[in-house]
């Protein structure tokens, strides 16, 4: 039992001081979402769970100071979370070592299960110090990786469709930040939207403030966003952002073969270039 | 009168265009088409920086969001920049960006791109004579404007 | 003796409502599993059940996500200012519940302050509120807990009690409400049952004791570190109300405008000097719960919460306030 070896597991790494805290999932209502808890003490590991509630992606936890101040962290990652940490290290983020990762064997998440699980290749977790459980990667359809955005796509063929389609969308975004605090690799200490010396995107939750925020922060990510969709699943008012990210995950797969926190030999795409780039659309 | 310049009869809708161009290769081939006496349609304004790596994409929405009909981002081509390499940065960059911008459903048709060098003064004039009757064809880029809301009327 | 009216009755009465150009919010669809208060376009957009409550709150009807306070346009040297919107117009808010209805009462007091809004005052005159009792609730709903009730009839217009039958009970409570219905309902010998409510999650008397003595405790830090700090639950918020004035516009003109704003952004206590003296998750959270529970309630007699949840519900990690008080009770007890 999963569940069972974890909290073993956990209770071992905080009696023998190895790390100061465990960041996984807790559920004190049986079947209502798990979220994230942070256990310092090795009698309370019992708070763990693992269940098909466990969707967050807690990597993005690592970055946050009150976390760090909590000493060197065992955090439990799904085969997805993992890729942000192959992406937090490549990009100096997290020095792996001070790490205890703790791999969880997920046949996917989610009742009905998550879109993303249902092209997943990474069922068993490959970077952890521990595994725990095992599951059988099955082979996965690579086109299925971007069913929900060709399916907007071809609901919504022209551009003037498209237009209107995010119009409404982004117009009830109320600039909230859920996405970009719940996104692991938003982790700009000064972020671009709090600069206001000058103010780079109007703060106003206006279709121009919006547009500006939803574009800036989906370009910030491109060939950075390792698909977890925590992003889609925080918005309090149903916008459904990974259709953003997903179009420039595509975009660097298809132009540079390059899939964010899969490969950690694989040199980032954005901030090198290649003499072999192609392109046909500059004249 | 130059080919560059003809104008169709029509309802006189002017295009606005804003080019952002590099310093040492677009900026000064246009610079050479002024010096060669080369007729271009004035709907362009040109925005002077020193490469192509340093045009932030914002910089794209923001010429959308002042009510541009048309963008134009034109540098040195690959091998030729100033300094080195930011260039073929800006490319990589334009490759992902406009992925973005299909889905969101800003019109591509738009958003132009070009290596102009400052030899090309020729090719300068002819590269803004085409944007601008292409964007007199597609007409004023209503879709965006909705969006700006700075405007009073 | 009470008066009366069906579900079809009511659908046409909302009907006429947007007939007679009536800016009509209810309960709608917005897309597959999302049920927000939006402006109806028809009473068949109008969704009465099959869930608990709107994933929105009600105030941004009477106080929008983004208002615009005045305009300017440059026109060579001069500058010339104008109004940014005229009067609000007339809103009707139908299905509403009594969490959603009761902040208004508590919200006023604050609006009313050392400077009277008027454009918050303006948009309240300007909405009626017709309020639907709840006959269902769920896990993250704790009204009962803070003074209020399924039924509380506070804020609202009219309170509709539902009916065995698919009916409501009509308690039309002010001249506004009575206005609205009028001639619209049959009277009957019913009266609706009164439905009990969730059960009490904590005690607030014992609890807002202990939040009087807790500012070092060590409770702020351990709920707080999930929190991620964005402004979910503030913006789905029935009472919060805080907001920031920004100015935007370009080189032609532009408008100066408050937004809403969340105290659990980092930089919502930033001083110009970049001194913050809330700079850690823990104390933006102890914040929150004070303002609610401890300084709104010292200053003006009223706890800044309804119990509505929604803060629960929309928190991507599950903190709301209630998760917060719970473990504040629990403290509370355990010294």
């Amino acid at each position: 039992m999963q569940q069972q070896e974890l909290r073993q597991l956990a209770r071992k790494l905080l009696e023998e001081g190895t790390v100061k805290v465990v960041i996984g999932y807790g559920q004190p209502v049986a079947g209502a979402p798990a979220f994230p808890v942070f256990i310092t003490d090795p009698a309370k590991v019992d708070t763990l769970v693992w269940n098909e509630q466990c969707f967050h992606n807690l990597t993005g936890y690592l970055k946050r100071k009150e976390i760090r101040a909590l000493g060197k962290p065992a955090i439990v990652v799904k085969g997805c979370d993992e890729r942000t940490l192959v992406m937090l290290e490549k990009e100096s983020q997290i020095v792996r070592s001070d790490i205890y990762v703790i791999g969880m064997a997920c046949s996917g998440v989610g009742e009905p299960q998550a879109a993303k699980c249902a092209c997943c290749e990474v069922h068993m977790p490959r970077l952890a110090d521990s595994v725990i459980g095992q599951v059988d990667n099955p082979p996965v359809d690579a086109s299925a990786r971007y069913a929900v955005l060709d399916e907007f796509l071809s609901a919504y063929p022209t551009p003037a469709a498209r237009m209107a389609y995010w119009q409404e969308e982004l117009g009830r975004c109320v600039k909230c930040y859920a996405c970009r605090q719940i996104c692991p690799l938003c982790y700009c200490e000064r972020c671009i939207f709090d600069k206001n010396r000058p103010t780079c995107v109007d703060t106003s939750p206006t279709l121009k403030g919006n547009f500006g925020y939803h574009i800036t922060r989906a370009f910030h990510l491109a060939a950075r966003c390792i698909e977890c969709e925590e992003c889609t699943r925080a918005c309090p008012v149903g916008i459904d952002l990974r259709l953003l990210n997903q179009s420039l995950s595509r975009g660097a797969e298809e132009h540079f073969g390059f899939r964010a926190g899969v490969d950690p030999e694989a040199e980032l795409v954005v901030g090198s270039y290649s003499l072999k780039d192609r392109e046909d659309f500059i004249q | 009168m130059s080919e560059t310049t003809e104008k169709p009869a029509g309802n006189g809708f002017e295009p606005r265009i804003i080019a952002f161009v590099c310093n040492w290769c677009t900026y000064l081939g246009a610079d050479l088409a002024g010096t060669n006496r080369l007729e271009y349609p004035s709907n362009v304004r040109i925005i002077r920086l020193p490469c192509t790596g340093r045009i932030d994409f914002n910089l794209v929405v923001k010429a959308l969001e002042v009510g541009a009909d048309a963008v134009i981002v034109s540098g040195c081509h690959p091998g030729d920049c100033h300094y080195t390499a930011g260039n073929y940065h800006a490319r990589r960059r334009w490759m992902l960006f406009r992925e973005v911008l299909e889905t969101l459903g800003v019109d591509l048709h738009r958003i132009h791109f070009a290596w102009i060098s400052a030899a090309e003064g020729k090719k300068w004039a002819q590269f803004v004579a085409d944007v601008t009757a292409q964007t007199r064809e597609l007409g004023p880029y209503n879709e965006y404007r909705q969006i700006i809301e700075a405007e009073v009327s | 003796m009470s008066e009366t009216i069906t579900k079809d009755a009511l659908l046409k009465l909302v009907d006429e409502w947007i007939g007679q150009g009536k800016r009509t919010i209810g309960p709608t669809e917005i897309k597959p599993g999302h049920i927000r208060y939006a402006r109806l376009e028809d009473s068949a957009a109008l969704k009465l059940g099959g869930y608990i409550r709107p994933q929105n709150s009600v105030k941004e009807f009477v106080f929008p996500k983004h208002e615009k306070l005045y305009r300017y346009l440059f026109e060579g040297k001069e500058i010339s200012l104008a109004e940014a919107d005229g009067e609000p117009a007339a809103t009707v808010v139908v299905g509403s519940r009594p969490c959603d209805a009761a902040a208004f009462d508590i919200l006023d007091r604050v609006f009313n302050w050392d400077f009277v809004d008027e454009q918050f005052n303006a948009r309240r005159r300007a909405t009626t509120i017709v309020t639907i009792a709840c006959r269902e609730w769920d896990d993250y709903c704790f009204c009962t807990s803070v003074g209020l009730g399924p039924a509380a009839p506070r804020g609202s217009d009219v309170l509709l009690m539902p009916l065995d039958g698919g009916a409501y009970e009509v308690r039309a409570l002010t001249d506004a409400g009575r206005a609205l219905f009028a001639g619209h309902t049959t009277p009957a010998e019913v009266t609706a049952t009164e439905p009990a409510g969730p059960e009490r999650k904590f005690d607030m008397e014992s609890v807002g004791e202990f939040l009087r003595a807790s500012w070092d405790k060590p409770l702020w830090r351990d709920e707080a570190l999930r929190c991620l700090g964005c402004g979910a639950c503030t913006y789905e918020c029935p009472t919060c109300h805080c907001f920031d004035i920004v100015d935007e516009g370009n080189a032609r003109g532009g408008y100066r405008a408050r937004n809403w704003d969340a105290c659990q952004f980092r930089m919502f206590t930033v001083h110009a000097s970049g001194h913050n003296p809330r700079p850690d998750q823990p104390s933006r959270q102890r914040q929150r719960i004070l303002h609610k529970f401890r300084i709104y309630p010292d200053k003006f007699g009223e706890l800044l919460c309804t119990g509505c949840g929604n803060c629960g519900r929309a928190c991507p990690v599950g903190l709301g306030v209630l998760n917060v008080l719970e473990a504040a009770a629990k403290a509370a007890v355990e010294g």
